[in-house]
């Protein structure tokens, strides 16, 4: 525990250090941008609703990377599945009628799972009757979705009308359909969407821990032939884990337009998903590392604003840093399985 | 619709054609040898941007295009170290890996270009010119589509005959693609597998970056982060549609460069259909490619699993 603890500390000192060492060599000022990068995620309460607001995608779409991967199912199709998820929410928000507000939201709800999830379980079939590899697959079908949302929105039925530039970007959605705030307002707000993260946080524990399901997914990640032996339909359980993980993806495709931006955009969605992938591998794809690891990257991402207006200093440092991350996370895992060898080379 | 495939347009989407291609055909070859290797590199997209973003700053400041290709190779090779390191050294997933490098590649660019492109005035680079292959280029049709191109150019339609003569017809080719196979075949024999495996990563990375860089300095006009739009994974997917084989892979490019070529001019034509609907088509195509070509007996055995020592 204290080697692990080691090594992923020291992971992220060279991440940071070489972050720093960038900046510094691009001639900014590496202590303002970091102070302020600092103050920018935690320095306030406005701040930190901030840092919770990013991190909640964030965690959603990692805790859906974390039970993919963990049966060493590859789905890197998080972009693709969070674009999903609120197209399928803003288009059942354009059908929904005159329904009592928690019944809609939970139209809303359920279509950003859906949406996101048909998604997955396409890369799902993809591969069980095909056998295309849903690495492939799912990169496709990103790009797919990607130049689906352009055109609706560029040109097409869900452009802004009437408006003399064209944003690409939708109508804000009705007002009423919105998602319930719990703190704060204006800028700096906390969406439902942060309480239904934690849940399924929780949930996805339980899940991975405590169900069949979830002994039947680690397994499948560490020994599949054992598992196909035991009886266990393979083709189903892929299906079922492309499934959950591309809806809860889709859900926080869902929870950023309607409890943040409001309006359908691509460029306030993209960069979730591989965020999302990031969180997952850096929390050591366990729900628990994946909460801490979402809060870590919110902050960041909260941060970078707070840092580009008070030093100059470009958001596109954050995105550089998670890179780096997650290359020295990579490095640190390695290091964390030598000292498993070495233990149990000593014990036998 | 049909008027696209008549008279100046079609030869104008046929040369359009050729210029998408060419630069997608070395970062292909490239790959197309890492991956016999057994290394499920997926950082194509990274490297290239890599490529491209060197290119640039050294042809803007040098004002030599082919010191800025040099520069941008080496530096990609120089990448591709991190990423032999992590899969051959630390044998940690291998598309992870990629992954990886290709945040990194576009978080740095990104940063870069915050930090010393936008709100000012872009450095002016001098790229490559076209070159007319004398009495070739008068052809009709022909000459205009591929002799009237870039050097760079002809040597990439000499390219893939190269890569295949490597892999085929050489000693070190047949251990490229022994080391995919069965490594320990080659191990047992005394052949150093991470060796080769770190090489065919190196020249595949350096290819990469070579594509990026021809991209950057053969056809565009400006540097954006963007340059690379998906044309790494385009690779990639050409690869796989390609069954792993050299001129399969070629095929697969061309294919796709011509939809997108078609895509590029139904726009300007104004085709009823939006234009959204030839970009994607690649994308669909190599899906429906992919899950029709269910024997996919040319891939690598030993693709994207760690070789480890018993």
């Amino acid at each position: 525990m204290g080697w692990n603890v080691a090594c992923y500390s020291a992971a992220m000192l060279c991440a940071l250090f070489s972050t720093a060492a960038l900046l510094h060599l691009s001639g900014g000022d590496v202590a303002k941008a970091f102070s302020s990068l600092v103050i920018g995620a935690f320095g306030s309460q406005k701040a930190l609703l901030g840092s919770l607001a990013k991190a909640t995608p964030l965690l959603l779409v990692g805790l859906g990377t974390v039970i993919a991967f963990r049966a060493k199912i590859w789905n890197i199709g998080q972009e693709g599945q969070v674009l999903a998820g609120a197209m399928c929410a803003y288009w059942a928000s354009l059908w929904i009628g005159p329904l009592p507000y928690w019944m809609a939201f939970a139209v809303l709800v359920l279509a950003g799972l859906a949406g996101g999830g048909a998604l997955g379980l396409l890369a799902g079939i993809l591969k069980t009757r095909f056998g295309t590899s849903e690495i492939i697959s799912t990169v496709m079908l990103n790009y797919i979705v990607i130049f689906l949302l352009a055109y609706l929105l560029d040109g097409g039925p869900w452009m802004e009308s009437g408006v003399t530039v064209a944003y690409h970007q939708s109508p804000p959605v009705n007002t009423m359909l919105e998602w319930p705030t719990l703190f704060g307002q204006g800028s700096a707000k906390l969406h439902v969407g942060f309480l239904l993260a934690l849940g399924a946080t929780a949930l996805s524990a339980v899940l991975l821990e405590r169900t069949p399901l979830g002994y039947e997914i680690r397994a499948f990640g560490s020994n599949p032939t054992a598992l196909r032996f035991r009886g266990t339909d393979i083709s189903r359980l892929l299906l079922v884990v492309m499934l959950v993980s591309g809806a809860l993806a889709g859900l926080a495709g869902a929870g950023e337009l309607f409890g943040t931006s409001h309006r359908l955009r691509a460029e306030t969605l993209l960069g979730i998903g591989s965020s999302g992938i990031v969180v997952a591998m850096v929390g050591g794809l366990r729900p628990s590392g994946a909460m801490l690891a979402a809060l870590f990257f919110g902050a960041l991402k909260s941060g970078a604003i707070y840092m580009r207006l008070q030093s100059g200093t470009p958001a596109g440092l954050v995105s550089a840093m998670e890179g780096l991350v997650l290359l020295f996370f990579l490095c640190a895992a390695v290091a964390t399985r030598i000292q498993v060898t070495v233990r149990s080379e000593v014990h036998a | 619709m049909l008027e696209l495939f008549q008279g100046p347009l079609f030869i104008s989407i046929l040369a359009a054609m050729v210029r998408i291609a060419t630069p997608l055909l070395f970062s292909a070859m490239g790959e197309l040898v890492t991956q016999r290797s057994g290394i499920w590199n997926i950082s194509v997209e990274g490297t290239m941007l890599l490529g491209a973003v060197v290119a640039y700053v050294i042809a803007s400041t040098t004002g030599s295009p082919w010191l800025a290709l040099l520069v941008a190779v080496l530096a990609c090779a120089a990448l591709s170290l991190i990423l032999s390191f992590v899969t051959i050294v630390l044998k940690s997933e291998q598309f992870i890996a990629g992954l990886a490098l290709n945040l990194v590649a576009s978080g740095l660019t990104l940063f870069w270009f915050q930090t010393y492109i936008i709100g000012r005035d872009p450095p002016k680079f001098a790229g490559f010119e076209a070159v007319e292959i004398p009495y070739l280029s008068d052809i009709p049709i022909l000459g205009t589509v591929l002799f009237s191109q870039r050097l760079l150019t002809y040597v990439s339609f000499l390219l893939p005959i190269a890569v295949w003569f490597f892999l085929y017809r050489t000693r070190y080719g047949l251990e490229i693609r022994c080391v995919g196979e069965n490594p320990k075949a080659l191990d047992v024999k005394g052949l150093n597998v991470g060796r080769r495996q770190c090489l065919a990563i190196m020249f595949g990375s350096l290819m990469s970056g070579f594509g990026g860089a021809f991209l950057m300095l053969g056809y565009s006009d400006r540097f954006v982060p963007d340059l690379i739009a998906g044309r790494g994974w385009l690779v990639v997917v050409a690869i796989i549609a390609g069954n792993w084989m050299p001129f399969r892979v070629v095929a697969a490019i061309f294919i796709f460069a011509l939809l997108e070529a078609i895509g590029i001019h139904a726009q300007v034509v104004g085709v009823s259909i939006p234009h959204h609907v030839f970009l994607v088509l690649p994308y669909v195509a190599s899906l429906v490619l992919l899950a029709g070509l269910r024997s996919r007996t040319h891939q690598p055995v030993a693709l994207g699993i760690p070789y480890r020592r018993e």
